[in-house]
């Protein structure tokens, strides 16, 4: 399995600086990240999966980031990105059957990736989707898909932008309680503070690019929340609320 | 798939092969009728055929690559580019085999300067690619009658090279070209998985473990090779790229490996069809540019798609 290790990280696009001391995410950690727009989060997955090419130092399990093969990468990590999007009316079945590639070293995939997909659609509640166009589908049935075939890949560790976007309350329960239940790592921005400190076990908050705290459950305070927001947070029964 | 495609495939061949302004018998054949069929119209409606392959396959990896179902190698501008460069190398006495190299650059250069103009932040604007493409295509066709004008003084070659047609056919092009068509197709057929992954956004597909910008550089060069060496014997003949793509995926879906095979074959299918049709409308054995055919037809299936995916194009 692979831990995650940061020797610092600094980045600079236009007058956008990103900071962070070193860290690390040990096998099998559920860690949000939590922000305000803009204060990072989308950029950290980024570099953290070298979308972006920062002077970071960033290690697979002692394994430089920039010296990993993009189809070991894959492998390694899994990114459902925000704007996940695909072209041509491929059918559900199929979006979620190329999350296999890396799996299967971009060979065709064999009957056992059909079986693993047909399986992963129903813990999913996409079974009766598989055969639907994807770009028909609704806003929220995409992002489902989309994660499907995220977690097709196999991979050890899951950035996952938002996965409960658009989703109703239902599904982002199913989502992130199937998140919890996983041996795999999840890295994840969440907005939805109350979700995140539900079902996840550790907790980076960023403002304006520098990592503000980096938490487990029980260290996530009201003041703590009330300084990344810029909000008055108070708690009752173990729920947030906020106002301003 | 197959069975039905080359079973469409032969009739039309046996249609183009029997169309002309010599009506043939194939069942009493004169020694002339005989000659006409095999050294005249054979390799002729072969030809077709290739380059119908060549422009539909550069077409079916366009569509890909630029994410645009209105991509082809004559709306990205890449065909003109790529006339224009072979125009230029004619005009400087160019050895003949070099023709198409020189068409291969502009081309490119074409094609990137279009791609460049349309990609933001790593996505492409499906508006902005075409309105570029148009400029490309009109700038790079004034060049083209320009020079040929000024050193031909002749109408008919810019005719030639704008509405292509298939005016000279000998067996040495019609081999390089079906070498570089069966080449191309079985390199791209190698990679139809990976070709598939570029459906995706670029952060899906890069996570997912390919190496999205060699891809598509390989694909870019390679289906502009073909649109090229297409070009630089036959002129600008638009839209084949465009139609057939289409409507291979909507009979046998998206996958990009059954796309480039049903892509190809209707490409054939249809410039063999086009090309009959423009050696045998003009009474009198007079010919028709294939590419008047071509452009018709495929003027009518744009708006056809530019009706029914207008949301899509200006929302992405």
């Amino acid at each position: 399995m692979a831990e995650l290790r940061i020797d610092g990280l600094d980045f600079t696009r236009g007058d956008f600086h990103l900071q962070l001391p070193p860290l690390r995410v040990a096998t099998g950690e559920k860690l949000a990240i939590l922000g305000e727009n803009g204060s990072g989060k989308s950029t950290l997955l980024q570099l953290l999966t070298g979308l972006l090419d920062g002077k970071e130092q960033i290690y697979y399990d002692q394994q430089l980031l920039t010296q990993i093969p993009t189809i070991e990468r894959a492998r390694i990590f899994a990114l459902l990105p925000q704007q996940a999007q695909v072209i041509f009316p491929f059918s559900v079945f199929e979006v979620v059957l190329f999350g296999r590639f890396a799996q299967t070293d971009g060979r065709n995939p064999q009957e056992n990736d059909r079986v693993q997909t047909r399986l992963l659609l129903d813990q999913l509640d996409l079974t009766h989707l598989a055969e639907r166009s994807f770009n028909q589908l609704s806003g929220g049935e995409q992002r489902r898909v989309m994660l499907a075939r995220a977690l097709n890949q196999q991979a050890q560790i899951l950035f996952l932008d938002e996965p409960n976007a658009s989703l109703d309350v239902r599904h982002s329960l199913d989502i992130f309680q199937f998140l919890k239940q996983t041996t795999q790592t999840v890295i994840s921005p969440v907005h939805d503070i109350n979700l995140a400190a539900n079902f996840f076990e550790r907790f980076w908050l960023l403002k304006n690019g520098q990592l503000l705290a980096d938490v487990s459950h029980d260290e996530l305070t009201n003041e703590l929340l009330s300084e990344t927001f810029d909000v008055q947070v108070s708690n009752t029964a173990g729920n947030f609320s906020f106002s301003r | 798939m197959k069975p039905l495609l080359f079973t469409l495939l032969g009739i039309a061949f046996i249609i183009a092969l029997f169309s002309g302004a010599t009506a043939i018998n194939p069942f009493a054949m004169s020694n002339i009728e005989q000659e006409i069929l095999l050294s005249l119209r054979l390799p002729r409606v072969l030809f077709s055929a290739v380059i119908g392959g060549m422009l539909a396959l550069s077409g079916s990896v366009y569509q890909l690559t630029l994410k645009n179902p209105l991509a082809d190698s004559f709306t990205t501008g890449t065909a003109s580019s790529a006339a224009l460069g072979a125009v230029l190398g004619i005009a400087c006495g160019l050895p003949v085999p070099l023709v198409p190299v020189l068409a291969l650059i502009t081309g490119l250069c074409g094609l990137m300067m279009v791609y460049r103009l349309s990609i933001n932040d790593g996505v492409i604007n499906p508006v902005t690619m075409i309105l570029a493409g148009v400029v490309v295509n009109i700038v790079a066709s004034a060049v083209i009658s320009f020079s040929k004008f000024y050193f031909e003084e002749s109408l008919s070659s810019i005719v030639f090279w704008l509405m292509g047609g298939f005016f000279i056919v000998d067996w040495t092009r019609l081999i390089v070209c079906a070498l570089l068509l069966a080449i191309s197709f079985v390199l791209l057929q190698r990679i139809g998985l990976q070709l598939n992954l570029l459906a995706f956004d670029e952060a899906s597909a890069r996570t997912m473990g390919i190496d999205v910008a060699r891809l598509r550089r390989f694909s870019f060069v390679l289906a502009t090779l073909l649109v090229a060496v297409a070009v630089s014997h036959t002129g600008i003949i638009g839209f084949v790229g465009l139609i057939t793509p289409h409507v291979a995926r909507s009979l046998y879906g998206s996958d990009m490996k059954r796309n480039l095979t049903a892509s190809t074959l209707l490409g054939a299918l249809l410039l063999m069809l086009a090309d009959a049709g423009a050696r045998s409308i003009i009474p009198g054995g007079a010919e028709l540019p294939v590419g008047i055919i071509t452009a018709l037809l495929g003027g009518v299936f744009f708006l056809y798609l530019l009706r029914t995916r207008r949301e899509r194009l200006w929302h992405g």
